[in-house]
């Protein structure tokens, strides 16, 4: 799979990861990487934070969106 | 979460339950001073409205706790209810080192509630609203107290384990289900023994109403330690058992 922004750029990269919103290829060079806390539990123990993250890789226009909203 | 801020928690949610839901009946017991109750079971609350006085009150505990646990549920919890603390330690749910600050927290914060709410409405809610306490009605014994109250909180325990405490329950919904089962306990055995299901729930009134000159009801507490905690108890171990394959 190729990158698709780099295609739309005239490029031809080899894509790394796939957005998990859009289902994009996308590049080193296109990909956003963050960890994401996760919760465990709720009513009526107390929600404990898990120690470890969950990691989660965008493309750059879904990051954007999503840090919008 | 730290246990400052988790046991803070529970005392803001207690805080809100006693100071609606007991406050409630407290009101209810002032808007019908002077009407003419039709028989010596009727303290006042029915005077206006029969069951649906007590439905009025329901709903007041029901929207108190709901809106407490899902406010606070991933805070704290959200127990407001040393009873309930009890039984999800004595199931092995919650940690010893814990129920002592949440049960403190809570008896506080019932307390606040109803020294608060005798200031928000004035003496009048302390000796004609009793600041909602709880005691058993005309012609009710203690035993008969202890059993209704026992029966109430059973019905509320085993709510809270089947909803809430089993991993199998449809999420989100907890809240919403354990007021609303508040506030049908309430309104159907209220006139029993006041249906407090909660020694918090009757703590903060019996210390306001002792403080604040206005009646001294401590020889019923028992009733409110002894029958919540049995009733939580027996609800928790039996929904374990009847729930394990």
């Amino acid at each position: 799979m190729k990158c698709y922004l780099c295609a739309l750029e005239k490029t031809n990269t080899d894509a790394v990861a796939i957005c998990i919103v859009c289902g994009m290829g996308v590049c080193m060079n296109h990909l956003m990487r963050e960890e994401v806390e996760v919760w465990e539990g709720g009513y009526p123990f107390p929600a404990k934070k898990l120690k470890r993250k969950l990691p989660r890789i965008l493309c750059r226009p879904c990051y954007s969106v999503y840090h919008e909203g | 979460m730290s246990l400052t801020k988790r046991s803070l928690a529970e005392l803001v949610g207690t805080f809100l339950l006693v100071y609606f839901g007991a406050g409630s009946a407290a009101i209810t017991l002032m808007i019908s001073q002077g009407a003419n109750p039709p028989n010596p079971f009727n303290i006042g609350i029915g005077a206006l409205g029969g069951l649906g006085d007590w439905f009025a009150i329901g709903m007041a505990f029901a929207i108190a706790i709901t809106a407490s646990i899902y406010a606070l549920g991933r805070i704290s919890g959200a127990h407001l209810n040393p009873a309930v603390t009890i039984a999800l330690w004595a199931t092995k749910r919650f940690p010893t080192g814990d129920v002592g600050p949440y049960i403190g927290s809570q008896l506080i914060g019932a307390a606040l509630a109803s020294f608060l709410f005798a200031a928000s409405v004035g003496m009048d809610a302390v000796k004609i609203g009793g600041l909602g306490a709880t005691a058993p009605f005309p012609g009710v014994s203690f035993g008969q107290a202890i059993l209704a109250e026992a029966i109430g909180t059973f019905l509320l325990m085993l709510t809270i384990m089947g909803v809430a405490v089993d991993e199998r329950a449809p999420p989100g919904f907890a809240g919403l289900i354990i007021g609303l089962t508040v506030g049908g306990i309430i309104t159907t055995t209220g006139n029993i023994a006041g249906a407090s299901l909660n020694p918090a729930r009757t703590f903060g009134p019996y210390l306001g109403d002792y403080i604040l000159d206005g009646n001294n009801l401590w020889h019923f507490f028992p009733i409110y330690i002894v029958g919540p905690i049995a009733g939580a108890l027996v609800a928790a171990f039996v929904y374990d058992y009847l729930s394990k394959d």
